[in-house]
């Protein structure tokens, strides 16, 4: 029983969410919308629990007092001044705002900048020369790396001038972005979209149930 | 007198004719219809009429909309000359509309179609511009349960080898012996992403492996759904494993639902634990790169798994395998071994190979001048 009812649960809405997709009638698409405000409604419910953990796994840090156990200290201030600034307060409070754009954003932001430098080191090992693939890769990287700054059509019209083709430096680039790249990337996605749809009737089905928490 | 009475009325006549031709440049708008608009929620009436003549002064049209029993009214902007119908998308469901269609000269001069019945929106339960859509997704459907059922019988699937799938025991085996934890990292993708549940069965798949060899596997997860529901998982394989005491629930926690905290937390889990192996499978965004680099900084035996194409390139470069977009799914068959999974996933070829088959079909009948099967999929919604 306890697996039964989320299977028959699960096949019902499956099947009347596929319904709506072919039926532009407005109770249809009511429907749609309402289970995707039950969904919706159910995220609260969950993140109480996830924030239980959350508390749970650093107590646990800071009693045992593992390594680096002060983050966790880091972890409780953080959540207990939001908390309290923004519970009675509202997201709009200037405080809660300031804390906000001046400290969570610019950590984002900090992160986010960082992936700079690590396209780099990876670009660095993918495009070492060492088999025909990578030397295809780090030729083609060359190409759309030249085609995509105006320096890369400047050399190409001033040095390769005798050839009959102008600005062929971004030319090679959108024609390598367009044909073959774009290519590829369809393939993935005629793949992806098999892929999904098979795992979409499985799980209608009730032939793939992990999402039951595992078990027959 | 009378010479001057002769001019006068040549005048007048020279002026009617003028008026006459000058009418017949301004014809008013033909063939008048208003009709609900096919496939939508009742929400618009399409309005159509005849194209303007050669040679007409038309410069634009005007729709006007009278409701039920009440005055006109103008809609919309001055339509184009070359326009022939006009879709009203802010009528009010129930009641019933009629319309008059206005040609407008450069002069500004205007003559006005008859009215047309009143018509009023029904929205229909099905979308017949998206029955080929439907005929080629219940094929599909077919095809999958014709390969499971003939799967269950006991005939035998071959598998072709995934490089990334076959290096998870090895995975596995090298961080048991330096003693070392697992990480597996399932992406930011909530309980309602495919690629989420696809990677939360490769994580069912890999617990049931280190409860047979006690290596500790930590999930931080980004979702306060998925962390229930792994949970729940990876306890019922160490149950299924006979190792209930080896399951420790600290291990599968949440971290955060900010994207860049938390590829910051995993990160620093990377650089503090130093996991022997690292599964990012799921869905990612810009942070793939900021965990498969630190991961790789950290000596960690890498497979990764996405079927955001975006992301690909990096973990490609990043990580030691990649399962490559449809792999990620192919990848629960691959493990398990299940008929059932296996034959869906053959299944699923069938589909490939249909595509495949009608994309050269296709590329032959283009180069060859005929465009139907272009244009019949242009017209599928």
């Amino acid at each position: 029983m306890k697996r039964q009812v989320p299977l028959v649960l699960c096949f019902l809405f499956g099947i009347a969410l596929i319904f709506t997709q072919f039926s532009p009638h407005s109770s249809s698409q009511k429907l749609y919308e309402e289970i995707i405000d039950w969904n919706l409604i159910i995220i609260p419910f969950a993140l109480v629990l996830a924030v239980a953990t959350l508390i749970e796994t650093h107590i646990a840090r800071v009693r045992r007092r593992a390594e680096h156990w002060q983050y966790s200290l880091v972890v409780f201030v953080s959540m207990a001044v939001m908390v309290l600034i923004g519970i009675p307060f509202g997201p709009q409070n200037s405080v809660f705002e300031w804390l906000y754009n001046n400290v969570q954003v610019p950590m984002d932001a900090t992160m986010f900048s960082l992936l700079a430098f690590f396209i780099a080191s990876a670009a660095y090992r993918a495009f070492r020369a060492r088999t025909f693939e990578a030397t295809l890769l780090l030729v083609t990287a060359m190409i759309v790396m030249i085609g995509n700054v105006p320096v890369g059509d400047l050399a190409w019209n001033t040095v390769l001038s005798w050839i009959p083709l102008e600005d062929g430096a971004s030319k090679a680039r959108q024609w390598i972005l367009d044909i073959p790249n774009l290519a590829a990337r369809r393939g993935i996605i005629l793949g992806v979209s098999l892929g999904v749809i098979s795992q979409s009737i499985r799980i209608i089905l009730g032939i793939e149930r992990s999402y039951l928490g595992g078990g027959d | 007198m009378i010479k001057i009475t002769q001019w006068i009325v040549i005048c007048l006549v020279l002026c009617v004719i003028g008026g006459i031709a000058f009418s017949q440049g301004l014809a008013p708008p033909s063939n008048v219809t208003a009709v609900d608009t096919p496939n939508d929620d009742g929400s618009s009436i399409t309005v159509k009429w005849g194209a303007a003549p050669e040679g007409s002064d038309i410069s634009g049209y005007q729709i006007l909309r009278r409701i039920a029993g009440g005055g006109l009214e103008e809609i919309g902007g001055l339509l184009p000359a070359g326009a022939t119908s006009y879709v009203d998308s802010t009528i009010e469901k129930g009641n019933a509309y009629a319309y008059i269609v206005r040609a407008v000269s450069d002069t500004e001069a205007t003559v006005d179609s008859e009215e047309t019945a009143p018509t009023t929106g029904t929205g229909e339960w099905f979308h017949t511009g998206k029955i080929p859509l439907l005929i080629a997704m219940l094929l599909f459907c077919a095809a999958i349960l014709w390969n499971i059922y003939d799967a269950r019988s006991g005939k035998e699937i071959f598998v072709r080898r995934i490089p990334g799938l076959e290096a998870v025991d090895e995975a596995i085996g090298r961080a048991t012996e330096m003693g070392r934890s697992i990480l597996y990292v399932l992406g930011l993708g909530g309980v309602d992403n495919v690629a989420t549940i696809a990677s939360m069965t490769i994580l069912g798949q890999i617990a049931r492996r280190t409860a047979d060899y006690e290596t500790p596997l930590r999930v931080p997860c980004n979702d306060p759904i998925v962390l229930n529901v792994v949970r729940e998982m990876v306890r019922t394989s160490y149950l299924d494993e006979g190792r209930p005491d080896a399951y420790n629930e600290e291990n599968i926690f949440f971290l955060t639902d900010s994207q860049f905290a938390y590829a910051a937390g995993v990160d620093g889990m990377m650089v503090r634990e130093k996991p022997a192996a690292v599964f990012l499978q799921g869905q990612f965004y810009a942070e793939s790169l900021l965990m498969a680099e630190t991961g790789n900084s950290i000596g960690a035996i890498q497979i990764a798994g996405t079927d955001s194409e975006h992301q690909l390139p990096f973990f490609i470069a990043a990580c030691d395998y990649t399962l490559i977009g449809e792999e990620l799914y192919a990848a629960t068959a691959y493990l398990s071994k299940d008929p059932m999974f296996l034959g869906s996933l053959r299944g699923q070829d069938w589909g490939k190979v249909v595509i495949f088959a009608a994309i050269v079909f296709g590329v032959i009948l283009e180069l060859s001048g005929v465009n139907w099967i272009t244009s019949f999929l242009q017209r599928v919604r």
